[in-house]
């Protein structure tokens, strides 16, 4: 529903993004329908893109800037300086209800893509969690630690969960932009 | 009704096969019925991965039926300290164990039933279970008053609650297991889960403490059994399979490859009490009964051991090398009795001839050990 809200802002932003954002191909798994009754909304605060690094976009550099892309199974990943942000989407926080514990690696943990990471457990069961891309574990949220809540308030800003290096950034083309993320949703809504 | 297990090539055939074939369609329509003929605690858990890990639930989802010898199980996040009493437990010879789903600590005996309900993700559906367990509850005994809460508990007449739900979402997969209290020991339970453990500070998810009745005290035909093959008949409805109950043996590993590894992870200590979220221990306590010096006790305790620990004397009682001595031993051990144990023992062995200090030396250990 809120979706339409920030379409424009999302133009926008794409129209900035155009050559650098190479459109991920759909994921040949399928996966089951979601209940009808969970849209994808936009939780406050949470941006389709960085506002910093839509300031970063304008300027002439040669550094790439930070760009989300997500999983099938509802991670986020955002690289800046070889180093990869994880969370959650907003789809997934929504499904998750209020998350109650988050469990997370160690601090230089290795993970391969699709590894299993941690877990949250929310009053609707413990779920898995499960690595983007291939790296080794460099921070975790430690914020987390007392308010795991933060992963429903701000599941794209505060509420991150680790951040890893990328052992194989070209990974990264495997996934899905923003839009192919948000069309494959409304594919699983229905 | 009860079918003692020769399915074995049902099972590899739905082992192997990730999508299904006709010969897969042929054996299992619909869904599965299993019960485990186990009663031990990790191999029925085992099973719950195993399944959870392997099978192909799409259009198949499957109940599996299991009862435990006396057990606390705790959940994924909990901390065993915080929540039951490891002394009587380690007296009485009930074992702990840590589930991968979350939610809060039960109590096991051979007169509760677990009901465990697989389906695919999109499937999953906690409050559609319990309505099937209280269909099959009402088709017993239709006087019966059982709801289901918020919470996703089941009420009975209101206030009594006689199941707990817990659940893991997966890959693709998803599983709801729950309690069913027939004719549980309710001395042993209320005993076990209390814990007698002060000054812990954690941000482990903690237990909903309530108040619990057996089903068998409303009524005596609620037994095990016959609540077992009234599920059963309910799911088989609910699903439009037939009635038929496979029993299983957890340690088979043709037919479940790889489950006694499972198994065995489950009782490690790493698991049981390592996986235990970051927690310290803020206490104290006196030397002994006729002793007034206090003495104080400070634990950090990360992945179940001791990251950092002071032990102080506020009055002397002890000498603060033997006390800063004893404290720096224990880091980097598990919290754990029998390795304390091992520790002091050896520490004894070099603590000074003096009676009286050499008494209080061993009172303070053995005090330190029991908050273990």
């Amino acid at each position: 529903m809120a979706l339409r809200a920030t379409r424009s802002v999302r133009v926008a932003a794409s129209s900035l993004w155009a050559a650098a954002a190479a459109e991920a191909p759909r994921p040949l798994v399928s996966f089951p329908g979601a209940p009808a009754h969970l849209r994808a909304r936009r939780g406050p605060g949470s941006l389709p893109f960085p506002a910093a690094a839509a300031a970063r976009g304008l300027c002439i550099s040669a550094q790439r800037p930070a760009i989300r892309k997500f999983t099938d199974k509802h991670e986020w990943i955002s690289t800046e300086n070889g180093i990869g942000t994880v969370g959650i989407s907003n789809f997934a926080q929504e499904a998750l209800g209020d998350v109650v514990y988050c469990s997370l690696p160690e601090v230089g943990t290795k993970l391969n893509k699709q590894d299993e990471f941690g877990a949250l457990e929310s009053v609707k069961a413990a779920s898995e969690l499960y690595s983007p891309l291939t790296g080794e574990v460099t921070e975790i949220n430690v914020a987390l630690a007392e308010d795991p809540g933060l992963v429903n308030k701000s599941c794209y800003e505060d509420g991150w969960l680790i951040k890893m290096t990328l052992s194989n950034p070209s990974e990264l083309d495997e996934l899905m932009s923003e839009d192919a993320y948000e069309r494959y949703i409304k594919s699983i809504e229905d | 009704m009860l079918i003692p297990f020769s399915m074995k090539n049902c099972f590899q055939s739905l082992y192997s096969l990730k999508i299904p074939t006709a010969g897969y369609k042929n054996i299992a329509k619909g869904g599965l019925i299993l019960q485990s003929a186990s009663n031990n605690i990790y191999q029925n858990l085992a099973v719950e991965d195993w399944i959870h890990d392997h099978m192909n639930l799409e259009s198949k989802p499957i109940l599996f039926l299991w009862r435990n010898s006396p057990t606390v199980v705790i959940g994924r996040h909990q901390n065993p300290w915080q929540e039951c009493n490891l002394n009587i437990m380690r007296e009485k010879g009930i074992k702990l164990a840590r589930r991968r789903s979350g939610g809060g600590t039960v109590y096991h005996d051979m007169g509760n039933i677990n009901l465990t309900f697989f389906t695919i993700k999109s499937k999953y559906n906690r409050m559609e279970n319990l309505k099937l367990i209280i269909r099959a509850l009402n088709a017993v005994q239709p006087q019966l008053d059982v709801q289901a809460t918020d919470r996703l508990d089941l009420l009975l007449d209101g206030q009594f609650k006689i199941s707990g739900t817990a659940s893991k979402i997966g890959r693709v997969a998803a599983y709801h297991h729950c309690t069913l209290l027939c004719n549980t020991d309710w001395i042993s339970l209320s005993s076990v889960l209390k814990s007698p453990y002060q000054g812990i500070k954690s941000n482990a998810t903690p237990s909903v403490p309530s108040l619990v009745k057996n089903l068998l005290e409303n009524d005596d035909t609620l037994t095990c059994e016959v609540l077992m093959e009234s599920v059963a008949a309910e799911y088989a409805a609910y699903h439009k399979i037939e009635n038929n109950i496979i029993l299983i043996s957890p340690t088979d590993e043709t037919v479940f490859p790889g489950i006694n590894k499972k198994a065995e992870e489950l009782q490690t200590w790493e698991w049981i009490y390592g996986k235990t979220p970051k927690f310290s221990i803020n206490t104290s306590f006196n030397l002994s009964e006729q002793s007034y010096s206090e003495i104080k006790v400070y634990v950090d305790i990360k992945n179940g051991r001791i990251e950092d620990c002071k032990i102080d004397a506020p009055d002397h009682s002890l000498p603060l090398e033997m006390l800063d001595k004893l404290s720096t031993s224990f880091i980097g051990n598990k919290f754990c009795q029998s390795e304390t144990s091992v520790l002091i023992n050896a520490l004894l062995r070099t603590c000074p001839k003096d009676y009286e200090l050499n008494t209080k030396w061993h009172l303070l250990c053995q005090k330190v050990k029991s908050i273990m």
